[in-house]
């Protein structure tokens, strides 16, 4: 109890978390018959793996119950759960293909970015999805009997097809995750090599929080390449030392998860619910700023923001209108607010807007060689 | 890290209007071809007014109160920064919800980017693009000590709007500091523009 109070731990997001690894040990004790199929080596990645799953729920948990956050949360469940998902799923469909899978939205953000984190991205999932069923015990290669030149592939527990061990099926299966680390490299230097040439990555970023993570995982794939090269090459030379050290980099990765920069791979889908929401903004129109009657915020948002500020105590943000009533500031456009700023400040120096109160103004003693004054 | 020993301050009654922030602007590492700038025509068919915009860096940003993938973080030096890439999912809450108007989300890009102050250069002891081509100086970035020898008027970090109290990095320039800047709509309103 003190350690979890020493934690600062939110109760709900605890109770989230607990139940997803919860789901997720059910999960595995059946996908592997109870265990029956869980290879022995591979456990630690397993423990590491849960724990993560733990991390991450807790996090993603924590995440949604920021206001904001819910705010959006809440919108695309209710979509989902409307006879308006029978409209929105197949636009949902479209734009997971768009923003998640082929990640548009960062080739047009830049395509050096783009072609770095397409490698990085797609190597990482392909990775983990040749070793999370192997780790969880759901697929599991044999020999096929007694026939040693023949592999079996068992999906959770049932055959599921056979190949011969010199057949191109079976260098596929043996060396994807070879593809999978020499893809996760390319993208991890690439993204050191612009990280160093964009000066303003070099001036924002962190060491933990944006290279570390690069750095484990080329650690991670270079492990992982040295010991088919051991295998292949050098007769199993250093094998277990090289396994023991691709398992610890793997398991600090895994333990990382939750705390650093991969977590927005759980976040990004997000994005989708966000866009729909923007598709049904539009559709419902654009209110109209209350200073200059420009239309520039949509409906929706304008109520879920106007509720967001309530919660965030910031709903005092009122001006009087003229002829009685408030305008909120959240119905003032980006504009009219810069303007407001400017207003403000010319009445507080002239007692009213003064429209030809430019410099100079003050008849300030300014000893500096650019002034228009000097 | 932004020495603390200097501030930028910000006087639009300065401004002249020749738009050298805004291509300098586009200069600037962090948001390199893309001007974060804002200069406003306060109204053509009055006046001759223009409004430089820059973040005003909050202490407590509302921007990033509001973003629902808490991308926006604020560093220890008081730079409140651009949107984190990995985590912006273009939603505008920032762009709508910002006191003084100055995020822009870019569509397509899923993109909120804003003035981070040059952090590449003010972090390395250099002026922000803007502050540095400013010919009426309505955008001065010196030390905190010396804006006395240099203005009449006194930096304000300190606004209100109707009940609520913003206060911020940047300062705007007044006579008297030490009541903060109401900002009522009905200034827009009632003078129109």
């Amino acid at each position: 109890m003190s350690l979890l109070a020493e934690l600062d731990l939110e109760p709900r997001p605890l109770l989230g978390a607990a139940l997803a690894t919860l789901a997720l040990g059910a999960a595995v004790a059946l996908g592997s018959r109870g265990g029956r199929w869980l290879d022995p080596a591979l456990l630690g990645y397993l423990l590491a793996t849960l724990f993560a799953c733990f991390g991450i729920a807790y996090r993603y948990f924590a995440w949604i119950e920021r206001p904001a956050t819910r705010m959006y949360f809440r919108h695309t469940l209710r979509t989902l759960l409307s006879p308006r998902a029978l409209k929105a799923l197949p636009r949902m469909a479209l734009l997971t293909v768009d923003q998640i899978v082929l990640q548009r939205f960062i080739e047009k953000r830049s395509i050096k970015r783009w072609g770095a984190h397409a490698l990085l991205a797609w190597g990482c999932l392909l990775g983990f999805a040749v070793t999370i069923p192997l780790v969880f015990g759901w697929v599991r290669f044999t020999s096929e009997g007694l026939d040693a030149t023949r592999y079996q592939a068992w999906v959770l527990g049932f055959p599921a097809g056979s190949f011969p061990l010199d057949s191109f099926l079976a260098f596929v299966s043996f060396h994807i995750l070879d593809l999978a680390a020499v893809m996760v490299i390319a993208g991890c230097v690439l993204s050191l090599i612009r990280r160093k040439q964009d000066e303003g990555d070099t001036a924002t970023q962190r060491f933990d929080l944006d290279l570390l993570p690069l750095v484990l995982l080329i650690a991670v794939s270079m492990t992982g390449l040295m010991l088919t090269a051991s295998e292949k090459w050098l007769q199993g030379r250093n094998f277990a030392t090289l396994a023991f050290l691709h398992e610890l980099t793997v398991i600090l990765l895994l333990l990382g998860l939750p705390f650093g920069k991969l977590f927005h791979v759980v976040q990004r889908p997000a994005q989708v619910g966000v866009t729909i929401y923007k598709a049904e903004g539009e559709a419902e129109g654009r209110l109209a700023c209350k200073g200059c009657g420009t239309a520039f915020i949509r409906a929706n948002q304008r109520r879920d923001l106007g509720e967001l500020w309530k919660v965030l105590e910031l709903d005092g943000a009122r001006h009087s209108a003229p002829g009685g009533g408030s305008i909120h500031h959240l119905d003032l456009c980006p504009r009219c607010k810069r303007r407001l700023v400017a207003k403000a400040q010319s009445t507080r120096l002239h007692g009213a807007f003064d429209p030809f109160a430019t410099i100079p103004v003050h008849a300030e003693p300014i000893p500096d060689p650019t002034s228009l004054k000097a | 890290m932004v020495p603390q020993d200097y501030g930028f301050f910000i006087d639009p009654q300065r401004c002249i209007g020749c738009r050298s922030c805004v291509g300098a602007c586009a200069e600037c590492g962090t948001h390199r071809g893309r001007s974060m700038i804002h200069l406003d025509e306060m109204d053509r068919f009055d006046s001759p007014q223009t409004v430089p915009t820059v973040c005003m860096h909050c202490e407590d940003p509302i921007c990033a109160q509001v973003c629902p993938s808490d991308a926006i973080k604020r560093s220890e030096d008081g730079v409140v920064h651009a949107a984190q890439k990995p985590r912006c999912i273009g939603c505008q809450n920032c762009e709508l919800s910002c006191p003084f108007g100055v995020p822009i989300v870019f569509s397509g890009l899923e993109q909120m980017l804003k003035c981070d102050l040059c952090y590449d250069r003010t972090s390395v002891g250099h002026k922000p693009m803007c502050a540095t081509v400013c010919p009426s100086q309505a955008l001065l970035f010196v030390r905190k000590d010396e804006v006395a020898n240099l203005r009449h008027n006194k930096p304000l970090r300190d606004f209100l709007i109707g009940s609520v109290r913003v206060k911020t990095k940047n300062a705007i320039m007044v006579p008297d500091p030490e009541t903060p800047l109401h900002l009522d709509a009905a200034l827009l309103i009632d003078g129109g523009f």
